[in-house]
C-alpha cells in the first residue's frame, strides 16, 4: 500500500529492522530457483550453439524441418507455425500478469478469469509442441536414404524447395549421379528422426531438438500444474483467508520465466 | 502474517494496489504485450525473407540476438516486476546470472569448447564415435 511503501523508504536497509531486498521470502526464492534453472537452459542454449558451429555443413536449415502448418499439408510454410506458438506463450503471459495485477488489487473474480485463460493457453502451447514433435518424428514424404549406418540426404533446391531424388548429399557435399544410384539402391528409406538417425541432417539437430524442447515443454506443462493448484485454492478463498494475493505473483514469475525461456529457444532454433 | 520474518513491514501486501493505479499498471502491461508482438512478427518477416533480402549471417545474428534481449528485458522488468523490486533483490538476481553467463561464454569461445573444436573432434579416435551421428 502507498503509505507503507512511504513509510518503507525512510528505514535504510542492514540496519537489522528490515530487509535490504524488501521482498518475502518465498518471492526471493522463488527467483533464485528460476536463475539456477535460467543457467541451466543456458549451458543448453550454449552446447547447442557450439555443436551448431562446429558442425555448420551438415547442420539442417530449420527452415526447411518446420515448415508444417495444421490442415495445410504440403504447402511451405516456414516460421508460422512457431510463431503462432510463441503468440500463444506470451499471450498466455499477459492473462498471468493480468491475474497477479488483479491479486495486487485483491479482486478473487479477476484473478481466477485471468488465471484461467493462462491455463487454456498453457495446454494450448503444450499440444502445438506435440504436433511439432509429431512432424519432426513422422518426417517428410521423401525421408533419405540410410546406408552403412550413414544419412544420405536428397539434394534439395533453396529457392523452389523441390527435391532432387536423383542427387544425393552427405556430410553437406553433393555426391556423383553414379555414387547417389548406387547408395540408393543398396539403402533403406528413413523418414524422420529419432535420437539415432535424422533425417534432415546431423543427428545432434534432433537431439537437442528433442531435448532442449522436451525439457521446455515440461516446464510448461509443471507451470500449468502449479497453475491449476493455484486457481482451486483461489477459488476456495486461501488468498483471501490469507490477506494477499502473493502465491499468484510467485507461480507468474515461473510462468513468465517460461516464456523467457521460449524466446530465446525461438531464436536460436528457429530464426539463427 | 507469518512468523518465519519480521512482522514489520508485510513484504507480502507491499505490492498491493488500488484501482486508480491499477488502471495505469494495466496499461504498462498492454503498451509491453503490443510491443512483444511486433518485435516477434518482425522477427518472423526478417526470417522468412533473409535469403531474399541477401542479408548477411552476421547481422542476422546481431539482430536477432539483440532483439531477443529486448523481449527479455521486457519481460523480466515489466511481466516479473523486477523493474519495481529493491535495488538489492535486481542486483542479487542478475549480479550472478551475469557472471555465470559470462564464464560459460568464455568457457565454450576460449576454453574448453575451442579446444574440442580445433583440436579434440578431429581425431580419429574421436571421430569414430561421431560418425553414426555425423554422418550426413
Amino acid at each position: 500500500m502507498a503509505g507503507a511503501t512511504a513509510n518503507l523508504e525512510k528505514i535504510e536497509g542492514w540496519d537489522g529492522q528490515t530487509s535490504p531486498m524488501r521482498a518475502s521470502y518465498g518471492k526471493l526464492f522463488m527467483w533464485f530457483f528460476l536463475v539456477s534453472d535460467a543457467l541451466t537452459f543456458s549451458g543448453f542454449l550454449c552446447a547447442y550453439g557450439f555443436f551448431r558451429h562446429r558442425f555448420a555443413g551438415e547442420w539442417p536449415d530449420p527452415q526447411e524441418v518446420f515448415h508444417h502448418f495444421p490442415f495445410l499439408h504440403g504447402k511451405h510454410l516456414p516460421l508460422m507455425y512457431v510463431g503462432l506458438m510463441t503468440f500463444i506463450l506470451i499471450m498466455s503471459s499477459v492473462t498471468m500478469v493480468l491475474a497477479v495485477e488483479a491479486g495486487h488489487r485483491k479482486n478473487r473474480r479477476q484473478v481466477l478469469i485471468w488465471m484461467f485463460a493462462t491455463i487454456i493457453g498453457g495446454f494450448m502451447f503444450v499440444g502445438s509442441q506435440a504436433w511439432e514433435w509429431y512432424n519432426f518424428i513422422k518426417g517428410t514424404d521423401t525421408g533419405a536414404v540410410l546406408y552403412e549406418n550413414k544419412m544420405y540426404l536428397y539434394k534439395v533446391d533453396h529457392t523452389t524447395h523441390a527435391i532432387d531424388t536423383t542427387t544425393l548429399r552427405f556430410k553437406g557435399a553433393e555426391l556423383s549421379k553414379e555414387e547417389s544410384a548406387r547408395i540408393i539402391a543398396s539403402g533403406e528409406k528413413f523418414y524422420g528422426a529419432n535420437l539415432k538417425h535424422n533425417e534432415y541432417g546431423h543427428i545432434a539437430f534432433a537431439d537437442f531438438f528433442f531435448f532442449i524442447t522436451g525439457f521446455h515443454g515440461f516446464h510448461v506443462f509443471s507451470g500449468v500444474i502449479i497453475n491449476i493448484v493455484i486457481f482451486i485454492m483461489a477459488l476456495q478463498g486461501y488468498m483471501d483467508r490469507v490477506g494477499h494475493y502473493e502465491m499468484v505473483e510467485k507461480v507468474g514469475l515461473y510462468w513468465h520465466f517460461v516464456d523467457l525461456v521460449w524466446v530465446f529457444v525461438f531464436t536460436f532454433f528457429y530464426l539463427l | 502474517m507469518s512468523e518465519f520474518h519480521d512482522p514489520f513491514p508485510s513484504y507480502e501486501t507491499m505490492s498491493q494496489h488500488d484501482e486508480a493505479h491499477g488502471k495505469k499498471a494495466r496499461r504498462t502491461l498492454w503498451n509491453v504485450f503490443w510491443l512483444l508482438l511486433v518485435v516477434t512478427i518482425v522477427e518472423v518477416i526478417v526470417g522468412l525473407y533473409a535469403v531474399d533480402w541477401n542479408l548477411s549471417k552476421t547481422f542476422l545474428k546481431i539482430f536477432f540476438i539483440g532483439f531477443t534481449l529486448v523481449k527479455a528485458f521486457y519481460i523480466v522488468y515489466t511481466f516479473m516486476h523486477l523493474g519495481h523490486e529493491s535495488k538489492w533483490t535486481k542486483w542479487v538476481i542478475i549480479g550472478p546470472f551475469t557472471g555465470f553467463i559470462l564464464y560459460l561464454i568464455f568457457m565454450m569461445v576460449i576454453g574448453e569448447g575451442n579446444y574440442s573444436m580445433t583440436k579434440r573432434l578431429d581425431e580419429p579416435a574421436a571421430k569414430v564415435e561421431h560418425v553414426d551421428g555425423g554422418g550426413h
